[in-house]
């Protein structure tokens, strides 16, 4: 997820932090009061990410699912250890972000971090969490070029951008066995990207792929071509005799088009990514039974755990059904917790080679991560319209 | 020479396979195109204005008819008489709201210049605040998202022509479209209110020592054409939606049709349309669907420097 913000915003909001800073130095002063305790030592899992702004509903999502997992972990009474929960308000912004990690580095007793949320944010704050051998495991952060740095405390439990295009090809091609790909972008820098690679994977993978370019209407707002096009490129895409079409784009363009190919009669199977996944997807197709059966695919999960469903809105007072990325987070923190149980003593840099070391089951998917510190496998979600709703098929 | 013959004949061999479908799916939409041409041409005829609002009026018909389709139709399937039923009340319903919309136009954003004798700039002005301000209206009022038109029937293929499908939703089309504008060509052709729209159209001056009604004429001309505009816009939107921006490309297209046909000519327009609805549906045979626009456009000038006054010249007081 990459971000800007307003710089006026910025400036208000980074003078606004530094007095937010007091607080998290007062964290760090009880926590070294609770080590008294001699036993059971507490320990502080941070998180950073947009706590305020303009994406604070994400931060939100986010932070709940950690302290949900930071709640139950203390609940089970199996760790050695009191975990506590301390939050670097970010606000998604690369120039507030280092700021907020130098915060969470003078905190004592912070041992991990999930987070943070925004790639630029995560490009921002990395060299002062690597410099302290903390580790961050990002719920969000999609940018390809954070795995490249050499941060060794760097982890994600999300794809990277460069992963779904092949991912969604190879799912078409190989699981799916259509030899065919009809391949559309609606020339947005998102959907060509995706498509392309969708397109090069196909290709390399033995189908047969025809590429075009429709361009996103003034209607959707993605463009400025007529929807009156739909028809032909519809009847251009059944000519094709393509068993599968993949689109790379959003949610309204795709559905002028399914409405365009279900009256040119194609009956093959149609995907697209993570822009086309909305419920505005169905509300914007006519008829609205043409969007059936649509595959939508994504790095991001949907939780279907009605025991985390409920903890989560028990926790947050809002549906975990339409938090994004709290999945991610909930899973990010309890591979931080599970690395922390395989140590003897909790060091900083004792948990960042726990978590090269890990294999656990999380919620959406196996967390195991990859040596630059990616998720291991493709890690991208398939979901298909059934009448009138999305649901989530599981991992590609 | 060889490579550039075997592009010609791999593309006329795709032309040959794909010819109807794309002619079919052309023909609808230069019927749409058509019936907001006549629009543009209409109000260009008495006022020599161009209505840059006229896209707004093909947005609240579209609009109009949602609301009132979503509320006969909801969740159930109509067939049969029901079917025929709803399509006509859908036009009704997107024609009243068009020709009201159209008379608000004319009497907010024109009328008021008219009186005052404003320059012909002041009217191109006036029409694209009135044009802004609707559909930013409607974004605000009915959300900016696409919405899908309740439908009236399932579409299905009714029959085929050499082996292309023709879609009942076409079909809505053609039948609609060929009794909308051949009743207008016999109205203009053939009533007292024809008369007076020629009349006004060929010399607006004359027209009134004679009796005609000036004020009237114009405010009935645009009735007539918002009608059509706010029709054409449900029979738009049964096939992709409505949304506030919805009116700006198609409306640009009709005008441009109704330029190609030339303007102030009725039947230009008419013709236009069909022609700009099929040339860029065919075009896609030979370059990609990203090159409609050009192609449309690019007809559009070549037309204008070889042929200023557009295919059938610009004639609307002789004869329409």
């Amino acid at each position: 997820m990459n971000l800007r913000l307003d710089k006026t915003v910025a400036a208000v909001a980074s003078s606004a932090l530094l007095m937010m800073a007091v607080p998290a130095v007062g964290i760090a002063s009880s926590a070294t009061a609770a080590t008294r305790m001699i036993h059971k030592p507490t320990y502080t899992i941070g998180y950073e990410g947009p706590l305020s702004g303009g994406n604070q509903q994400l931060g939100l999502n986010m932070v709940f699912a950690v302290q949900l997992a930071i709640n139950q972990a203390n609940a089970s009474g199996k760790l050695k250890f009191k975990l506590r929960l301390a939050s670097y308000d970010d606000q998604g912004d690369p120039t507030i972000s280092p700021t907020q990690a130098q915060a969470a580095v003078h905190n004592k007793s912070l041992v991990a971090i999930v987070g943070p949320a925004f790639s630029g944010a995560t490009a921002a704050a990395e060299p002062f969490y690597s410099a302290a051998h903390i580790a961050t495991v990002s719920p969000s952060a999609t940018r390809v070029s954070l795995a490249t740095n050499g941060w060794h405390n760097f982890f994600r439990v999300v794809a990277d951008d460069g992963v779904q295009g092949p991912a969604d090809a190879d799912y078409l091609v190989k699981t799916k066995g259509f030899k065919s790909v009809y391949v559309v972008n609606d020339g947005t820098s998102y959907g060509a990207g995706l498509a392309s690679a969708v397109a090069a994977q196909a290709t390399s993978d033995g189908a047969t792929v025809v590429a075009a370019t429709v361009p996103g209407t003034s209607q959707c707002q993605n463009g400025t071509a007529s929807a009156t096009q739909y028809s032909a490129a519809a009847t251009q895409a059944v000519a094709s005799k393509a068993t599968a079409l993949f689109y790379g784009g959003y949610y309204c363009d795709l559905g002028l088009f399914l409405g365009a190919l279900h009256s040119a009669g194609y009956s093959g199977a149609v995907m697209s990514g993570d822009g086309a996944l909305s419920p505005a997807l169905i509300q914007g197709t006519t008829p609205a039974s043409a969007a059936n059966g649509v595959l939508l695919t994504c790095a991001c999960a949907t939780s279907t755990n009605t025991t985390f469903n409920r903890a989560y809105q028990a926790l947050s007072h809002f549906s975990a059904a339409n938090a994004t990325y709290a999945p991610e987070s909930y899973d990010a923190a309890n591979a931080i917790i599970n690395a922390m149980k395989t140590l003897k003593t909790v060091t900083r840099s004792g948990i960042v080679n726990a978590l090269h070391r890990l294999a656990y089951k999380g919620m959406t998917k196996v967390v195991k991560f990859q040596s630059n510190g990616n998720i291991a496998g493709s890690a991208i979600f398939v979901n298909k319209v059934n009448n009138g709703t999305i649901t989530q098929l599981g991992l590609e | 020479m060889g490579a550039f013959g075997h592009y010609l004949a791999a593309h006329f061999d795709t032309l040959r396979l794909e010819f109807w479908s794309l002619f079919i799916g052309g023909l609808a939409n230069g019927f749409l195109y058509g019936m907001v041409a006549v629009g543009y041409t209409l109000v260009y005829g008495v006022l020599r204005l161009i209505n840059f609002a006229h896209s707004e009026i093909f947005m609240s018909g579209g609009f109009a008819s949602y609301f009132v389709m979503k509320a006969l139709i909801g969740t159930s399937v109509p067939n049969g008489a029901a079917t025929i039923g709803l399509i006509v009340v859908g036009i009704l319903v997107g024609a009243t709201v068009g020709a009201i919309v159209a008379t608000l136009l004319e009497r907010v954003a024109y009328r008021p210049l008219r009186r005052r004798n404003a320059p012909k700039l002041a009217y191109l002005i006036s029409a694209i605040g009135a044009s802004y301000f609707l559909f930013n209206m409607a974004g605000k009022e009915f959300g900016r998202y696409s919405i899908s038109m309740p439908q009236p029937y399932i579409n299905h293929t009714v029959f085929s022509v050499f082996g292309a499908g023709v879609q009942l939703y076409y079909i809505v089309i053609f039948v609609a479209g060929l009794i909308m504008l051949f009743s207008l060509d016999r109205l203009v052709a053939t009533t007292r209110l024809g008369r007076s729209i020629r009349a006004v159209a060929q010399d607006a001056e004359t027209a009134s020592l004679m009796g005609v009604n000036i004020d009237r004429t114009i405010a009935l001309t645009f009735i007539v054409g918002g009608a059509l505009g706010g029709a054409a816009g449900y029979l738009f939107g049964l096939g992709t939606g409505v949304v506030y921006t919805m009116g700006f490309v198609p409306a640009l297209k009709a005008f441009t049709a109704a330029v190609l046909g030339g303007i102030g000519n009725l039947r230009g327009a008419m013709i236009g349309g069909l022609l700009l609805g099929i040339a860029e549906s065919l075009s896609v045979v030979f370059v990609q669907a990203a090159y409609i626009d050009v192609v449309a456009f690019g007809i559009l000038v070549a037309v204008l420097l070889f042929r200023p006054t557009g295919i059938l010249g610009e004639r609307l007081g002789r004869a329409a």
